[in-house]
């Protein structure tokens, strides 16, 4: 006759918590992010020479082409939306493919971690990235351009935020779907760059034609980028953009929840 | 002793393929059970089943007496795991992946790290180390939180042999401090060297289990005698030999394990003991290759 064995009733009490592994989770993944130099020229120093560059060749511009805005004050509150782009449609999405390619999720998962920790770890992280992200590029935007007062405090930094995570959560979808990380590299800037032209960090609206201002309404950047620049330039709370933006917040993490990949 | 898993008619399909069909598996305390058989036979999936990481399609399981499928998250934490084809990040230290992966019932970090030779290695990355460094490390986070079972899934695959050796004097440590392992792989010699006992496995289903020693018992009792001799000796007449065949001075005898000492007697016995004598006794590859070929000793 055999016993089978019970597990040791103290385990119980002596297993991390879900915090615990996700604090330990984010400190690692942002370790990791400035060992890649990579990801670290296209977070923080793309949107910043873009935004110089694109805000000088615009200075000249008239003002009503920019809702009455200043150029350089109108892309300077826009810009924000590109770092966010950035980190939401190139860093993410690789990173979750490789994870997934290397099994590194399978490592986490037999390590007991729960299934959704490295998801809401990347949200963090997406959201630390992103201030950071801002942080720099406004600190070299502001000797050059000035920086625009901030109208309504609250609404701009929701704005941030909830467009924060719902890239990082559009980076875990496109990641847990895609084959590998190749792939994932080339859809990833398929998306961005279309949704940097006509979502904020182009052309202004008033410039393009009418089929490409439309075509700008169904991307969702430019919902960050308004949802961000309107309460911060003082158009409004940016309320309608924010809904939306967090209705595809909704979506996509339905969406990586479902996916049995990541 | 106690049952550390007990497996009855567990069953996996991946769409319409069935991958595990019908298997039973006993694992008692302190054993090493290797699991063996070819790619594709069902031994990772199994161990994935066994860890809560796939779920069973059917049958019933017990890990630590745990149900993998209710309770997850909690044996995956009583549970050492290295999987097959699983890597950490490329950037990541080898004192960061411990800090990462320890938990509160982690073992002596430093004693653990000079155990397997990375003490000096703490702050290299993963992409700098060596492929036996990597498993070695793999081996360090599976025991990291002194866990009650080891489930190690092809851990010495693309290792030089001196690594390889290096990895099994560690698994042979671990056994001999009480650890239980659940080994998958396929190399014989691997199996032989550290199972207690191994289950052999094909399109899914358990074929036979025992111990390497019972297994060669069962399915290559034959051995093979060769060497040079011009006598015209009857050697088809000793006792225990099945087969002769000569080519020239060329002499290959079969027969059953004590044939051996049969010819080696008449050998002695004849004064003419020949320089090129070659024994070659049956080992684990040979019951195995004998099991899974078809029309073998199944």
């Amino acid at each position: 006759m055999t016993t089978v064995l019970a597990a040791p009733p103290a385990a119980a009490a002596q297993t991390r918590t879900a915090a615990t592994v996700i604090a330990r989770l984010v400190r690692t993944e942002l370790r990791l992010v400035l060992r890649e130099p990579l990801v670290l020229a296209f977070v923080f120093a793309f949107p910043v020479v873009t935004a110089l560059v694109i805000a000088g060749s615009f200075a000249a511009e008239d003002a009503p082409d920019f809702g009455g805005f200043e150029p350089s004050q109108w892309y300077v509150s826009s810009y924000l939306a590109v770092v966010i782009a950035a980190i939401g449609l190139v860093m993410v999405p690789v990173h979750v493919a490789a994870y997934r390619e290397r099994g590194v999720l399978r490592r986490f998962a037999a390590a007991g971690f729960p299934r959704w920790s490295f998801a809401v770890a990347s949200l963090v992280v997406g959201v630390v990235l992103t201030i950071v992200g801002s942080a720099v590029l406004l600190a070299f935007a502001a000797p050059v351009y000035g920086l625009p007062p901030i109208q309504d405090p609250l609404w701009m930094f929701a704005g941030v935020v909830v467009g924060a995570l719902a890239f990082t959560s559009i980076g875990l979808l496109i990641g847990s779907l895609v084959p590998n990380a190749r792939a994932a590299q080339g859809i990833g800037l398929l998306a961005f760059f279309p949704a940097f032209l006509l979502g904020g960090g182009g052309p202004p609206p008033a410039v393009m034609s009418a089929g490409m201002r439309r075509a700008a309404d169904f991307v969702p950047l430019t919902h960050v980028t308004e949802s961000i620049r309107d309460p911060w330039l003082g158009a409004g709370t940016g309320a309608g953009h924010l809904a939306l933006v967090l209705a595809v917040l909704a979506v996509s993490a339905l969406g990586w929840w479902r996916a049995v990949r990541l | 002793m106690g049952t550390v898993v007990e497996v009855r008619g567990l069953r996996k399909r991946y769409g319409d393929r069935t991958v595990v069909d019908g298997v039973d598996l006993d694992v008692d305390e302190g054993e090493i059970v290797g699991l063996l058989g070819a790619n594709g036979a069902g031994k990772t999936t199994t161990v994935e089943c066994l860890q809560g990481l796939r779920r069973a399609d059917g049958g019933s399981m017990r890990v630590l007496g745990l149900d993998p499928t209710v309770d997850g998250p909690r044996l995956r934490s009583l549970v050492g795991s290295q999987q097959q084809e699983s890597a950490l990040p490329d950037r990541l230290r080898v004192g960061e992946a411990i800090d990462l992966f320890r938990g509160p019932r982690a073992a002596h970090v430093d004693g653990l790290l000079a155990a397997f030779g990375l003490t000096a290695h703490r702050r290299r990355a993963f992409s700098a180390l060596s492929g036996g460094q990597r498993q070695r490390l793999f081996l360090v986070l599976a025991l990291l939180n002194r866990p009650h079972l080891v489930v190690l899934d092809e851990l010495t695959q693309g290792l030089d042999p001196a690594a390889r050796r290096d990895v099994w004097e560690a698994i042979r440590a671990l056994r001999d401090g009480g650890t239980t392992v659940l080994l998958v792989t396929h190399y014989m010699d691997e199996a032989e060297a550290l199972c207690d006992r191994v289950v052999v496995m094909r399109d899914g289903q358990v074929l036979d289990s025992g111990t390497p020693a019972q297994l060669v018992d069962r399915h290559a009792p034959w051995a093979s005698v060769r060497f040079t001799s011009t006598a015209d000796t009857d050697w088809a007449g000793l006792p225990g030999v099945r087969q002769v065949h000569r080519d020239g001075a060329a002499v290959e005898v079969h027969g059953d394990r004590t044939m051996v000492a049969h010819v080696g007697a008449e050998l002695v016995r004849s004064g003419r003991v020949p320089s090129d004598l070659a024994v070659l006794m049956p080992d684990l590859e040979a019951a195995l290759v004998s099991l899974l070929t078809p029309g073998g000793s199944r």
